[in-house]
């Protein structure tokens, strides 16, 4: 059942390279957060009351709920373009990242630990990359929070593959991590909005000295 | 023999099913399911009117285009019974010659030299070949699966275990239903009942046709619709008696209709420059099946 | 045998100059169909197992001159005479509106029959100084075929880029055989086996690029292929037919007979070849599309087929390498009858291109349209090899791509995982390869012949005469036999296929399989028959139903319009517009465009220049960096002979004075050691 959750993740990232709206990220973010939620139940399910529910906290409340709602009221509030502007066209990304996640398998291929599970692996590298690929190649700096949540999703497959006993430190750590980056972004486009009117990141370059 | 039947019994009324369909969820009566095949009939006793642009294939293509259906359909399996024509590697054979009906089709929308036709020949022309390589990487990941390499023997041997098999199922099902839309020129890809030639890709091939032609043409593209609905029931009918797997099959077929019929109610179709990407997508999802096939027959992990 | 049909050629290249120029001609054609015949004998008793094996005293220099003739041999040697006859026979009419340059035709006779002997000793000899010999002759040769248009600067251009490719292909050659010459003092093709077998898997791969590399410029394969799209289009259309359908194919067989010879790490081998040839296919096919001179697209679509014929022989060499019976059969059959196809229908598409280019004097296909009436043998011919060429069933290019797609989904049952996923990516590969060419195909025949003429000729264009029609047909004729009887052909390359199968080490167990594959090419010779008769009767129901009843014909519906839509109707450009805004990146393309800014009509234009992304990356900008390097040391050429004679004393100087100059360092280092 894990395996067809991830791989269904894996297809999220296709879908998310030929998305053109704001509101398709977003819906895209808010599945891999209950597919999140899905695998981290099954592969934890008999660990103690307090690490499901914090699991369940991060993956539901924080992934699927609140940082969407957050990134939609960006978005409503800044009056930015629904449209995603990439600098490439979408069939080349749609290219690039079914290329990232066949390299990510073969590499994956090499690795011979017994106790990885290589399946999440191949997903959270392949989410990792994709997550970059989009900083890389859209133009708002909105996309740029949305990458970073996918790569965000990566790692936190990558801990769930190390084994049953994640432990509660890394979890904070990711969570911490999170609400810090979307907080700090989410104020600092608020504050670009305001004094430049711009959200494109080619503006940002005009703050070189 | 069984399969042939039965897939020209359904094409009489899969189109039918689909108008009707569309015709209740916009709150009309509609036709009888029968109609589409009516309306052939009327079209084979017509006279004709040819372009004086035209030579010889505008002559020989609807035929030819007709023939390559006809020659896949014979490779359709249903069940335990082989198609009439049933080899290792069929599958090949399948899409090859409907890529044939295809190149035919083409060339004879280049052949009267319209500014229109064109168009929807450049259009089937790029989105059949962005469409195949999903087919063959499903085609082979089931050939992986189960060590066949002909429809019948995939189909026969294709027995779900585990979670991970019965979701591949699914996404084959879907990519083969994406497929299908792409080749009979349907919905997200392409809008049928559109009125604009500039935004039609199969409907504008046919604008110069008439007469037997349209009338061959239009029941090919039936007959392919319940082609692609036999290939998906296959699936589903494995290994059951006589008894249950005709009803099973019309019953997918009947779904697979309504689907399509729901799908182009409600749905708009995509923009003419996303459709690449979109068909292209489907050759992404195929090969995720296909790695699915590698952790189920234990080469990855 | 082989004396007599030497002694044949010599006395007709002798002959020839003296002749008149209608006899010119007809003196080549009997010759070259006279040696066809007698290599034609040979060939088909080496096909039927009868091994040909000895061994000539030759001279001093070279040695002695083993002659072997084997299964693979007999195969090349047939299927080049075929093609050489037809070319010859079509050569004889094309080369009637040159009539007056006589001894221009001397010279394209000589070099025809020079060619065919020097393919037919290629294929025969296996003494490295006579095979190097005879490859020389192959490559001037086909340089004297090329320019015979030499009063074109295009013409000379492109043939002076293929003899320099030719010539690196040489060097290569020169390195591999001296290679193997020195360590085993011997220039027999055996001393190959030995050398590899005495050496490690590493330094015989290493013997095996180098050979791969001088053949791979002589077949086309991508990063090699810069020259076929010159040459070709410069060349009159036979000699594009026989270039593309033999003298790329010799390329071929220099690589299968190495891989025969040299024993090596097959399976890194195979990947190395499966990955090169995916890559040729998809790219030649997609420069092939946005080509508009026929001729050069047919050029690039002889890379494409290289690439099938590649990826054949690195499912083969898998074979070989991982003990698979099945995948070293279907593998190099596959590869082999693709030989045989691709020369059939490539050649028959020159030929096609040739009539074309000699009613109407243009290779612009944007110029060309509504041929089909005018011409409807040509088109008729035309259409059978492009949907041949595309693989298409009831012809015999679907025969040899199944027999590789059979063998590549059969393949991923076994091996690890990185085997599976290259051979899934070579059937990708395969298929994105059909269905461009498919796109290709429709573009060419579409534009070139249906619709309605884009351009007026100052006079009609008219269908070639009958002469120039037979050898077409005989071609199309096989074309059509090979897809209703595959099987047939097949039964002939059991004996080169046995020369393969001799490379696994256990054959016997897993034999059975080869009687499947018969039979699965038997069923595809009965399903085209099958479709053939189909589409026949479909198509005689519709002519008795539509009979009785009255045909009209009107315009082309236009949504209404009704004047004049030839200028109107869908280009070449506009059909693959799509594509190439897909394929952007991958492309390079120039285009120069005057677009209408004001809301009035005015004067517009839209021209594209396709080039080679590839060609610009690794030919194009070394040289302007070389010319700009070597540019500065242009003040040494500065027109003054005096200075010119100081160079030469500086240098006569240098070279007696640096032996002293070294001894010098030398004991004035011994002299700061000592102290």
């Amino acid at each position: 059942m894990i395996n067809v959750l991830l791989i269904t993740f894996a297809m999220t990232l296709i879908y998310l390279s030929i998305a053109n709206r704001m509101g398709s990220y977003i819906k895209i973010l808010v599945f891999q957060g209950l597919l999140l939620f899905g695998v981290s139940f099954i592969e934890l399910k008999e660990i103690n009351i307090l690490n499901l529910i914090f699991i369940l906290f991060e993956t539901i409340v924080f992934k699927t709920i609140a940082v969407p709602l957050l990134l939609n009221y960006i978005i409503r509030r800044n009056r930015i373009t629904r449209e995603v502007e990439p600098f490439l066209p979408n069939f080349i990304s749609l290219i690039i990242v079914t290329f990232i996640i066949i390299v990510t398998f073969l590499l994956s291929n090499i690795i011979e630990d017994p106790h990885l599970n290589k399946i999440y692996f191949v997903v959270a590298f392949s989410s990792l990359f994709t997550g970059l690929y989009i900083i890389i190649t859209r133009k708002k700096i909105i996309t740029h929070v949305m990458g970073f949540l996918v790569i965000e999703n990566g790692v936190f497959i990558l801990s769930l593959a190390v084994g049953n006993e994640m432990p509660m430190l890394v979890n904070t750590g990711i969570l911490l991590d999170l609400f810090v980056s979307v907080l700090v972004l989410g104020i600092f486009v608020n504050k670009i909005g305001d004094v430049l009117k711009d959200v494109d990141v080619e503006q940002l370059q005009n703050l070189k000295d | 023999m069984i399969s042939f039947a039965l897939i020209i019994i359904t094409s009489l009324f899969f189109m039918g099913i689909i108008i009707r369909t569309k015709s209740i969820a916009s709150g009309r009566k509609g036709p009888g399911i029968f109609q589409p095949m009516k309306d052939v009939i009327r079209l084979w006793k017509k006279d004709a009117v040819y372009s004086k642009t035209t030579s010889f294939v505008f002559q020989i293509a609807p035929s030819i285009y007709f023939a390559s259906v006809l020659m896949a359909i014979l490779v359709i399996p249903f069940g335990q019974y082989k198609g009439i024509i049933s080899f290792e590697g069929d599958f090949v054979f399948f899409a090859y010659v409907l890529a044939l009906g295809k190149f035919f089709s083409i060339i004879s929308a280049m052949d009267t030299g319209s500014s229109f036709e064109g168009i929807g020949a450049s259009r089937e022309a790029l989105y059949s070949m962005l469409a195949e390589p999903a087919f063959f990487i499903l085609m082979g990941s089931f050939a992986l699966f189960t060590g066949h390499t002909s429809f019948h023997d995939i189909f026969i041997s294709l027995h779900f275990g585990s979670y991970i098999s019965y979701a591949l199922g699914v996404l084959a099902t879907f990519i083969l239903i994406m497929i299908a839309m792409i080749e009979n020129s349907r919905m997200p890809i392409d809008d049928p009942k559109t009125h604009l030639e500039l935004t039609m890709i199969h409907e504008v091939m046919i604008l110069d046709n008439s007469g037997f032609d349209l009338g061959l043409i239009l029941f090919a593209t039936n007959l392919k619709f319940a082609m692609y609905g036999a290939l998906i029931a296959n699936f589903f009918i494995a290994n059951f008696q006589m008894y249950l797997t005709i009803p099973i099959f019309f019953a997918v077929q009947i779904i697979f209709a309504v689907i399509v019929g729901i799908l182009e109610s409600f749905s708009a179709r995509f923009r003419m420059n996303h459709n690449a990407q979109f068909i292209f997508t489907l050759t992404s999802v195929a090969l995720m099946i296909f790695f699915g096939v590698l952790m189920v027959i234990g080469k990855f992990i | 045998m082989i004396a007599i049909s030497l002694l044949i050629v010599a006395i007709s290249i002798l002959l020839i100059p003296f002749l008149n120029v209608k006899w010119k001609g007809i003196v080549t054609l009997l010759t070259v169909i006279l040696i066809a015949v007698i290599g034609g004998i040979i060939s088909v008793k080496a096909l039927l197992g009868d091994k040909i094996e000895f061994i000539l005293k030759g001279t001093f220099v070279t040695g002695e001159i083993p002659i072997r003739i084997d299964g693979l041999s007999g195969w090349f040697i047939l299927l080049i005479n075929f093609t050489m006859i037809t070319g010859a026979l079509y050569g004889l009419q094309y080369m009637r509106s040159y009539r007056e340059q006589s001894s221009n035709i001397t010279l394209h006779c000589i070099a025809y029959l020079g060619i065919q002997s020097a393919l037919t000793i290629i294929c025969v000899v296996q003494n490295a100084i006579v095979f190097l010999f005879a490859w020389e002759i192959m490559a001037l040769s086909s340089f004297f075929l090329i320019i015979f248009e030499h009063y074109k600067q295009d013409c000379i251009k492109a043939g002076v880029n293929y003899l320099i490719q030719a010539h690196v292909s040489m060097v290569f050659l020169y390195l591999g055989f001296i290679w193997v010459g020195t360590r085993m003092n011997s220039y027999d093709f055996r001393a190959i086996t030995e050398f590899s077998t005495s050496f490690p898997p590493l330094t015989s791969l290493a013997l095996f690029l180098c050979f791969f590399t001088a053949f791979a410029i002589k077949a086309g394969f991508v990063p090699f292929h810069t020259w076929l799209p010159y040459a070709h289009p410069a060349a009159p259309s036979h000699v594009s037919g026989i270039m593309s359908g033999v003298i790329i194919k010799i390329g071929i067989y220099g690589i299968l007979r190495m891989i025969l010879l040299i024993k090596t790490d097959y399976v890194l081998l195979g990947f190395i070849i499966l990955f090169i040839s995916v890559v040729s296919g998809i790219y030649g096919v997609m420069l092939a599309i946005v080509q508009h001179n026929l001729k050069k697209l047919l050029a690039y679509h002889s890379i494409e087929n290289i690439g099938i014929i590649g990826i054949g022989i690195g499912l083969g060499t898998i074979g070989i390498g991982t003990n698979n019976f099945l995948l070293t059969t279907l593998g190099f059959a596959g590869a082999m009858l693709h030989v045989l196809n691709h020369s059939l229908f490539k050649s028959l598409l020159f030929y096609g291109s040739g009539n074309v280019y000699q009613s109407t004097h243009t290779m612009n296909i944007e110029h060309l349209g509504g041929l089909a009436k005018r011409m409807p043998h040509t088109s008729v011919l035309f259409l059978v090899a492009a949907l041949a060429i595309c693989g298409l069933p009831p012809f015999n290019g679907f025969a040899s791509e199944f027999l590789i797609y059979f063998g590549l989904f059969k393949g991923m049952n076994h091996g690890n995982l990185f085997s599976t996923l290259s051979l899934l990516s070579s059937v990708f590969g395969l298929v994105l390869i059909g269905g461009l060419a498919l796109l290709c195909f429709t573009k060419a025949f579409g534009v070139v012949f249906l619709g309605s003429p884009q351009h007026s000729f100052s006079h009609q264009p008219s269908e070639a005469n009958t002469a120039k029609l037979i050898p077409m047909y005989l071609v199309m004729g096989l074309i059509v036999a090979i897809g209703l009887f595959p099987i047939f052909f097949l039964h002939w390359l059991s004996e080169p296929l046995k020369l393969f199968k001799d490379k696994l080490s256990v054959a016997t167990e897993t034999m059975p399989p080869v009687s499947d594959i018969a039979y699965t090419m038997q069923y595809i010779g009965w399903c085209a028959m099958g479709f053939i008769s189909l589409a026949g009767i479909i198509f005689f129901t519709r002519k008795q139903i539509t009979k009785q009843k009255p045909e009209s014909f009107a315009t082309t519906w236009g949504c209404g319009y009704v004047g004049n839509t030839a200028k109107m109707q869908y280009t070449a450009n506009s059909f693959i517009r799509t594509y190439r805004k897909l394929a952007k990146p991958f492309l390079s393309i120039h285009k120069k465009e005057v677009l209408i800014k004001s809301i009035f009509p005015e004067k517009s234009s839209y021209e594209t220049h396709p080039q080679d992304k590839m060609e610009e990356l690794l030919i194009d900008i070394p040289i302007k960096q070389m010319k700009y390097f070597f540019g500065k040391f242009r003040f040494l050429q500065n027109g003054n002979p005096q200075f010119y004679i100081l160079y030469g004393f500086i240098f006569i100087t240098l070279v007696i004075g640096l032996p002293f100059l070294y001894g010098a360092i030398i004991s004035l280092m011994k002299f700061l050691n000592q102290l």
